[in-house]
């Protein structure tokens, strides 16, 4: 490059630096210290109250491998096994429901904020106590669901559903699912996004709603779809307060609810170590950069940003 | 004639399907707010949907809050913080955002790799470390660790988000802009902006509502009761080793939805409206 | 522009608002309670400011014992930990941790110990040194339901009964209990569910922690009896089975059977019958453990202490303040039973006008009595407490034999012993 382009390449790559400058000085502040300590702290045995101990790769082992004098933690295997079959289950169905919803929101019918704003209560309930008492008056042995079951349906003996170690992780996916509200919200704002035009073209060139769907709604919904799996398959491997508060901090029956950020969180504070609890941390933040890549890599054939790039 | 038939059945049905999951998303909230009407006693002991004994003591009591500051002081509390950082993600997100999904600079690949990788540590480790920092600016027992960092655009959320939103629109927008002698900062202001309004209510929305929620933070900053917030007064009714008031909480549980239902009802217009593209052919 | 220049302004504000204080001395109070406590706490704040110009107590008010010790935790990792902390039973970790500050050379000059009752003063002690000042008692007890047994004509309990007379009455008042409702909770099932077994573990002559030979008496065959015992129960309908019996974790009113009316008799502490009689218009009554008269194997617990952080840059006048919440008049008068009932034993003498506190009081009387000396907590009491739940519950399913259950459990002990 000559020394005129080099000039014009340098005063372009500070002016768009210049955008970054408050993300970059939120980072080195507020961001980088604190992870950085915390990968330190993994390799330590911390309790909080006394200065932390360095034990090498000691959380790393009794995690993953474990011998007679540090044997391998069970829970720990148990709660990324739990956590995984949540992420893998609610994330396709909480998507599917809340474009499908989406969808259903985008049209001009009479009342349409106030259905949508119903549809969004149950987020709004959040992770209040309120939710957790309803969750265990529905799906508690003599619950509402079972009441259901037996009294209209005619089920005999129908399980306790939120209290059997079978069954209460799916009412946690199930609570999950139910609360679509955010991701519908997204897709409703990528849905009006999409210009009228081009389904008015598409009908006057004879297109049916389906071929509509697939050829317009769909390519040009792609960024927002992707962003949807990514951020809510980020936020289903962290899901902690509706385990928290459902389960009474236990993670029961069995552990069959104890989600990975529970446990971690009951190593940290509940059981002070917070070493250990670092390094699952950091364990956690490995799987979900290497899907996330995995999905970004994947999304080069799939995800259209229409003319932008 | 069959169109218009059709039409009508395809509506009927929309609105039908609509009121029947409408309702089971519903009881929930139903139910908590039959809960606020009921004596704290019998909340639990006669779970059913319909008050057999109604009051209004609940919010007359959760109200004056936990004795020594009213739930009014939790409330101004809680604006205060939603709104501050509203405003900045709003403006410091859209601005990152802005630069990965438009502009052209070295290093563009890496920097946004670390901003996805910022949002997959798990917070509860970083809560001591940035404690430490804080406490090192002297800002504990302020709103300031809640508000500050919203301003350098530590909510990767919404960097992503704007991003997706942003690349989606075309390009030749920017390039007209450019040929009109707009520079970056004015195609920002006068183009992408405007054009992702939906992606900005949204940030609105979800900014306001998690922040309104973000209980363990404000716990953990706020010390002194004067600055307490909604969420915190919330979890001063119920006490784990003796007296509860199931019944208050659960009226200011419910008066603590209004805010943010309000706020979703009245940004529902930003949704309807669509973006304008005319002159622009696809 | 403008709009940034409005934001700093505002940020310019609340700073200014902060750092407007006046210079006195502020001590940090960190305590766990809800709105009655915060409003009598609140009064002896004030009783003692205006007794003392120029020291402000600032509360620090959590919800539940896991805020607070979330807390208080991190600010002293952080650096920055409250003047004056509540503890619970765990005080003795925090001694161990070395964040504690010794009192030993405030009594007699700051704190006053002569007129508090010996045993509290002695719950306080660890390592021969005073760490904490109890501020009432309670003790472990099963509560029943008294308006559904009389409803279901069902005879109502004796307060102290052997174990076989214990399981008798289980039995007699099983027939006439509605399907869905059972006897008794299963009380190995409980978040707290360490508290029975300690019980049981007293009981059985196998204490289960000795702090001056850092050793357990329990030994595997010692659990396994605990485990088949509720077995037993369980098998015979007395307690409901595992998965109805992990629905109600019994951590506050919303997940209780008791309240729920699906059981007649459960476990509470002491401190707890107010809250637990508040959430329900049944009227709720106390029993002993069984067989604590023949054993003493009940206790009275100190329900909560106040300790100094070690770190705290006014340790005297942390004292002073506590000295005042113990032992003046005017503070006892505004504080009440809230934290649990006086150890002083002419307070209790003088009764209460509180239905629930009298029943209390009452207990007290009959099963003090019946109480020996508090076993000292097993190290690292939270982490039993989530262990020994999810090895009970493992029996309880079925996935693993009482024998095998009462081996894991003694090799629980003896770990966390160690680490």
């Amino acid at each position: 490059m000559n020394r005129k382009a080099r000039k014009k390449a340098i005063r372009e790559n500070l002016s768009s630096y210049a955008f970054l400058v408050p993300w970059l000085l939120g980072f080195f502040i507020f961001t980088l210290y604190p992870m950085i300590y915390s990968l330190y702290l993994s390799f330590t045995d911390f309790n909080m109250l006394q200065p932390p101990k360095w034990i090498g790769l000691r959380n790393y082992f009794v995690m993953f491998v474990g011998n007679d004098q540090f044997p391998r933690d069970e829970r720990f295997l148990n709660s990324l096994f739990v956590t995984f079959r949540f992420v893998f289950i609610s994330v396709p169905l909480k998507l599917v429901f809340a474009l499908a919803v989406a969808m259903l929101m985008n049209q001009r019918l009479r009342l349409i904020p106030f259905y949508r704003t119903l549809y969004y209560i149950p987020t709004l309930l959040g992770g209040s106590v309120a939710i957790a008492v309803l969750w265990r008056r529905l799906f508690a042995g003599d619950g509402v669901l079972n009441a259901i079951l037996s009294g209209v349906f005619n089920v005999n003996n129908p399980p306790a559903w939120i209290s059997n170690p079978k069954y209460a992780l799916y009412t946690l996916i199930l609570l999950s699912v139910w609360q679509f509200g955010s991701p519908m919200i997204i897709f409703l704002a990528g849905l009006k996004q999409i210009p009228q035009e081009y389904y008015e073209a598409a009908s006057v060139d004879g297109a049916g709603k389906t071929r509509q769907f697939f050829a317009i709604t769909l390519p040009s919904l792609s960024p927002i779809i992707f962003f949807n799996l990514i951020m809510q398959m980020i936020s289903a491997f962290q899901s902690f307060t509706q385990a928290y508060i459902v389960s009474g901090g236990q993670g029961g029956p069995l552990d069959s609810t104890m989600f990975y950020s529970l446990y971690l969180y009951l190593k940290g504070f509940a059981f002070s170590e917070m070493g250990y609890a670092s390094a699952m941390a950091w364990v956690l933040l490995v799987i979900i950069a290497a899907l996330t890549a995995l999905a970004f890599k994947g999304s080069g054939s799939l995800v259209s940003y229409g003319s932008g790039e | 004639m069959k169109n218009r038939t059709a039409r009508r059945i395809s509506a009927f049905l929309s609105n039908f399907i609509i009121i029947v999951l409408g309702v089971g998303m519903l009881y929930p909230v139903v139910w908590l707010i039959a809960a606020s009407f009921k004596e704290s006693n019998t909340i639990f002991s006669d779970p059913g949907l319909i008050p057999k004994s109604f009051t209004l003591q609940n919010y007359i009591q959760g109200w004056k809050g936990i004795g020594i500051i009213g739930f009014g002081t939790f409330f101004k509390n809680s604006f205060i913080i939603c709104t501050l950082c509203v405003i900045a993600n709003v403006i410091f997100c859209s601005l990152t955002a802005y630069a990965f999904a438009r502009l052209r600079f070295a290093g563009k690949n890496f920097w946004f790799a670390v901003m996805m990788v910022t949002l997959m540590l798990p917070s509860h480790v970083t809560t001591i470390p940035r404690y430490i920092i804080f406490r090192s600016f002297g800002w504990i027992d302020t709103f300031l660790p809640l508000v500050v960092p919203k301003f350098f655009a530590t909510d990767a959320f919404f960097i992503f988000l704007l991003v997706q939103f942003m690349r989606s629109l075309p390009k030749e927008l920017d390039e007209s802009a450019m040929i009109d002698g707009c520079g970056k900062f004015g195609i920002y202001t006068r183009i992408v902006m405007p054009l992702t309004t939906p992606a900005l209510i949204t940030t609105v929305l979800f900014t306001f509502l998690w922040t309104w929620d973000d209980f363990f933070n404000q716990l953990l900053y706020l010390n002194s009761p004067s600055k307490y917030t909604v969420p915190m007064g919330l979890r001063l009714f119920v006490d784990s080793s003796g007296m509860s008031s199931w019944g208050p909480m659960f009226a200011m549980s419910v008066l603590s939805l209004v805010p943010c239902f309000i706020l979703f009802f009245s940004l529902q217009k930003y949704f309807v409206q669509g973006i304008i593209t005319t002159g622009i052919k696809g | 522009m403008k709009r940034i220049g409005l934001v700093l302004f505002t940020l310019l504000m609340s700073a200014t608002i902060v750092f407007a204080q006046s210079g006195s001395v502020t001590l940090r109070w960190a305590y766990w309670g809800s709105e009655s406590r915060i409003k009598r706490s609140q009064q002896a704040i004030d009783l003692f400011m205006a007794a003392n110009p120029g020291i402000a107590v600032n509360p620090e008010i959590s919800g539940g014992t896991g805020d607070h010790f979330n807390k208080v935790d991190t600010q002293i990792a952080g650096g920055s930990g409250p003047d004056i902390v509540q503890m619970g039973g765990n005080i003795s970790d925090y001694v161990k941790r070395g964040v504690l500050l010794p009192l030993d050379k405030y009594v007699g000059s700051v704190l006053n110990t002569s007129v508090i009752d010996p045993s509290a003063i002695e719950s306080g002690t660890i390592d021969g040194h005073l760490y904490g000042v109890s501020t009432g008692v309670t003790m472990p007890a099963l509560v029943y339901n008294k308006s559904l047994l009389q409803r279901v004509g069902a005879p109502l309990p004796k307060v102290s009964m052997t174990y076989p007379e214990f399981r008798a009455y289980l039995v007699s008042i099983k027939s006439r209990l509605p399907a869905g409702v059972y006897p008794m909770q299963d009380i190995g099932a409980l978040s707290s569910n360490s508290t029975p077994f300690g019980y049981w573990t007293r009981y059985n002559g196998t204490p289960l922690y000795n702090a001056e030979t850092n050793m357990t008496a329990v030994t595997s065959a010692a659990a396994q009896k605990y485990l088949e015992l509720f077995k037993d129960y369980r098998d015979n309908g007395l307690v409901p089975p595992a998965d109805i019996a992990s629905g109600f974790a019994e951590t506050n009113a919303d997940t209780s059977m008791i309240i729920a009316g699906k059981a007649a008799i459960g476990f509470i502490w002491t401190n707890q019958l107010n809250g637990y009689q508040a959430a329900t218009t049944d009227e709720l009554g106390l029993i002993e453990f069984p067989g604590a008269a023949a054993t003493k194997a009940l206790w009275q617990a100190p329900s909560q202490f106040y300790t100094v952080n070690k770190y705290s840059k006014n340790p005297e006048l942390a004292v002073k303040f506590i000295n005042f919440l113990v032992n003046s008049p005017e503070a006892a008068k505004v504080l009440g039973n809230d934290r649990g009932a006086s150890a002083s034993s002419t307070a209790r003498a003088a009764g209460s006008t509180n239905v629930n506190d009298q029943k209390v009081l009452e207990y007290l009387n009959s099963a003090g009595p019946h109480s020996s000396k508090e076993t000292t907590h097993l190290p690292n009491d939270t982490e039993f407490n989530s262990t020994l739940f999810l090895i009970y519950q493992r029996v309880a399913f079925g996935q693993i034999s009482p024998a095998t259950g009462g081996q894991q459990i003694y090799d629980l002990i003896t770990r966390l012993i160690k680490k």
